[in-house]
């Protein structure tokens, strides 16, 4: 099985280093919101209680999970390109593990988006952003965004194989992301959320991977914080995964 | 090496797909499952090569059976699909490296196997170039190598020349035949092409609705039709059933069967019967539009188990890849999109039914009339040639008159790759030298070549 998925992850490697250009597509609207963003709200800094120095430190690490969510929303798209294409029915007529099918894909996704999550922190930096340069700590914000990488290449994947459609996987893509990405500390300190929607970002995955991305960039790391937040951000990248793997071998059978 | 029986699948919006199918396949045999889009041919390539599953029935391929062991089935076979499963951003080569690897080959076996199908299907000087740059011949060709990398013992190709032009068919079929002949590869394939089962299988199964209505050798099955076919198109006919009758007191008419508005006769001696044929349908008040006369061939074998031409209802329309996908899942989704389009397709099947009511116009205008009749003889679409060889009933001359055609098409076939023709006219002498003996692995038999001939000079 891992054979077999590290041969499949290197296809997609491939395949994805040939269209360079293609897949950085994907780094325009993050790259675009951390700068509007970081523009519109640059007075946010100076309202009292406000948890960062400036509004731009405070929006990197939401600025980063945004990059993972539209770099991996759509990654069952191609899963539906490639049945159509004919390739799927190709791995599935060889011995290769089912499960190395989808993991394969899953986590190529997820590389691929640590790759632009490292771009987007670069171009952070440049636009003045001074959150810890530490390489450990990097380190463990892209282990994070990793994990929700795949977590989110897994629902869309799941999805992509129930739904059978391009279009509406294409829908479900923006009404996970969008809401999910306000419904947390992204964008607005805790402080000044309404309660109704903290309440909405205790149950919210990517508000657990935000806290964690943060706590680890902040320049005084919070260890706990951190713990916590790459603990659930785990236990939902595998629960996806699990669900994406058996959604997949049963539509077969 | 397969051996199919009482195979049933349902898919999940109540369609039966495969009906309490049986079949047998022998080794080193070619079979064409022969039949229209939808008959449940792709249905049931998908069962045989674990891609699907299904509801009842026992199937074994290469000695195992497909539920118990579908690894050793997918490791015993080669599956070729409709659409071309070669990845289009991979060289030849990655593609033929990464199946070798799913296939669990060691390296070193994958790059001495690539050595070998690259010269066999002459693809060496466009291995390392990426597959969205070769032509869909080539694609095929590559798509063929993949599925043969780990030397499976049955080859299932699905359709293999959908959309290939025709020189690139005609190539296919010569390395389908080479396969088979010098390496004794089974296979299954699937076509709804009439000229590819006939042409290419050792043995045709007719399919419609998931069931096979027949199956034999091409030349048996049309024999089962005595004598010629004369298809009478009638304009309106009012009475069918008073029609048939009449005509049958003709002691030359075997049996008839009507298609539409098309009557399809089976009479001892063609040619002689059209006059009496026409007068009879006049003094039934039948207006004739158009007739034909012509030997039997697949299609009224067709015609004779199913009541329709296969063209006619390949017509009808491609098979949604997703409902190909869909299989036994799906869910109620699937079920849903089905049926909007299926409504939607009604919707432009009434459209076809009003231009066909057109057609049917213009017919009319095109009455039969004797001074037609009398033309008909020296008609174009009548081969001189081929009338006397046929007047003669001697069979040997009419196979001589179609060896010739196929040297003519084959000539006409030096253009497209001299390369590939020069291989193919040294023929099995270069590759017996080249390939089995390198891979002994392979199933090889001493006597092939002339066995080959044998069979070509029976064709």
């Amino acid at each position: 099985m891992l054979a077999d998925t590290w041969y499949l992850f290197n296809k997609y490697v491939k395949i994805s280093m040939r269209m360079p250009l293609w897949s950085l597509f994907s780094l325009i609207q993050p790259l675009l919101w951390l700068f509007i963003f970081g523009s519109l709200f640059k007075y946010f800094a100076t309202l009292p209680g406000f948890p960062a120095t400036s509004y731009i430190n405070y929006f990197v690490p939401g600025v980063l999970i945004m990059t993972v969510l539209f770099g991996s929303s759509w990654a069952g798209v191609s899963l539906l390109r490639e049945i159509s294409a004919g390739t799927i029915d190709k791995m599935l007529v060889s011995p290769a593990s089912r499960t190395a099918i989808v993991l394969s894909r899953v986590l190529h996704s997820a590389v691929q988006v640590v790759v632009q999550a490292m771009i987007v922190l670069v171009a952070a930096w440049i636009m003045g952003a001074t959150t810890s340069y530490n390489p450990l700590y990097i380190l463990l914000a892209m282990l994070v965004i990793l994990l929700l990488g795949i977590a989110f290449a897994s629902l869309s994947n799941g999805l992509a194989i129930i739904l059978q459609r391009e279009e509406p996987l294409v829908i479900m893509g923006n009404l996970m992301t969008l809401p999910l990405m306000f419904f947390s500390t992204a964008m607005v300190p805790e402080k000044f959320m309404p309660e109704w929607i903290h309440t909405i970002a205790i149950v919210n995955p990517i508000e657990y991977a935000v806290s964690a991305v943060r706590a680890a960039l902040s320049p005084t790391p919070i260890l706990s914080e951190f713990v916590t937040g790459f603990a659930v951000t785990l236990a939902f990248a595998l629960g996806t995964l699990y669900w994406s793997i058996t959604a997949f071998k049963a539509t077969r059978d | 090496m397969i051996s199919i029986k009482g195979l049933s699948k349902v898919y999940t919006s109540g369609t039966q797909a495969v009906n309490k199918l049986a079949l047998d396949i022998k080794q080193g045999e070619i079979l064409a499952l022969l039949g229209p889009n939808g008959a449940g041919k792709s249905s049931t390539i998908k069962i045989l090569t674990t891609l699907s599953g299904f509801d009842d029935g026992e199937v074994t391929v290469a000695g195992f059976n497909v539920d118990v062991d579908p690894d050793k089935v997918r490791q015993s076979i080669g599956y070729v699909a409709q659409e071309t499963g070669v990845d289009y951003f991979l060289t030849g080569r990655e593609n033929l490296i990464l199946q070798g690897h799913l296939y669990r080959m060691t390296s070193k076996d994958i790059h001495k196997r690539i050595d070998e199908l690259s010269d066999y299907f002459s693809l060496s000087g466009h291995l390392d170039n990426l597959v969205s740059t070769y032509s869909g011949g080539m694609r095929r060709k590559l798509d063929i190598a993949t599925a043969l990398i780990h030397r499976p013992k049955i080859l299932f190709l699905d359709e293999p020349t959908l959309g290939l032009d025709t020189q690139s068919r005609q190539s296919l079929w010569t390395y389908i035949r080479k396969l088979n002949e010098e390496l004794g590869l089974t296979f299954l394939l699937t076509t709804h092409y009439l000229d590819e089962a006939d042409k290419l299988a050792h043995r045709v199964a007719i399919i419609d609705k998931g069931e096979i209505k027949t199956i034999g050798k091409p030349d048996e099955l049309k024999d089962q039709i005595s004598g010629d076919v004369v298809s009478l198109h009638i304009n309106q006919p009012k009475d069918k059933n008073s029609l048939t009758t009449s005509l049958h007191n003709n002691s030359f008419v075997k049996d008839s069967k009507w298609e539409d508005d098309k009557l399809h006769l089976y009479v001892s001696n063609g040619a002689a019967a059209i006059v009496k044929l026409i007068e009879d349908c006049h003094s039934e008040n039948a207006e004739v539009n158009n007739v034909s006369f012509s030997r039997p061939t697949l299609d009224d074998v067709f015609i004779q188990y199913t009541g329709s031409s296969i063209e006619s209802i390949s017509d009808a329309g491609e098979e949604k890849w997703w409902e190909k996908w869909a299989g036994k899942g799906g869910g109620s989704w699937a079920k849903k999109w089905k049926e909007d389009d299926a409504a939607q397709s009604n919707e432009s099947d009434s459209e076809k039914q009003w231009t066909e009511d057109e057609a049917a116009e213009w017919h009319k205008n095109k009455e039969w009339s004797d001074e037609d009749s009398a033309k008909w003889e020296d008609n174009k679409q009548w081969n001189q040639q081929e009338s006397a060889a046929w007047h003669n009933k001697d069979k040997a001359d009419i196979d001589k008159l179609s060896d010739e055609t196929a040297q003519q098409s084959a000539d006409s076939n030096q253009q497209w790759s001299e390369d590939e023709n020069a291989r193919w006219q040294q023929g099995q002498q270069k590759s017996e030298k080249e390939w089995p003996q390198e891979n002994t692995n392979w199933p090889k038999d001493d006597s092939t070549s002339e066995q080959s001939q044998q069979y070509w000079d029976k064709k």
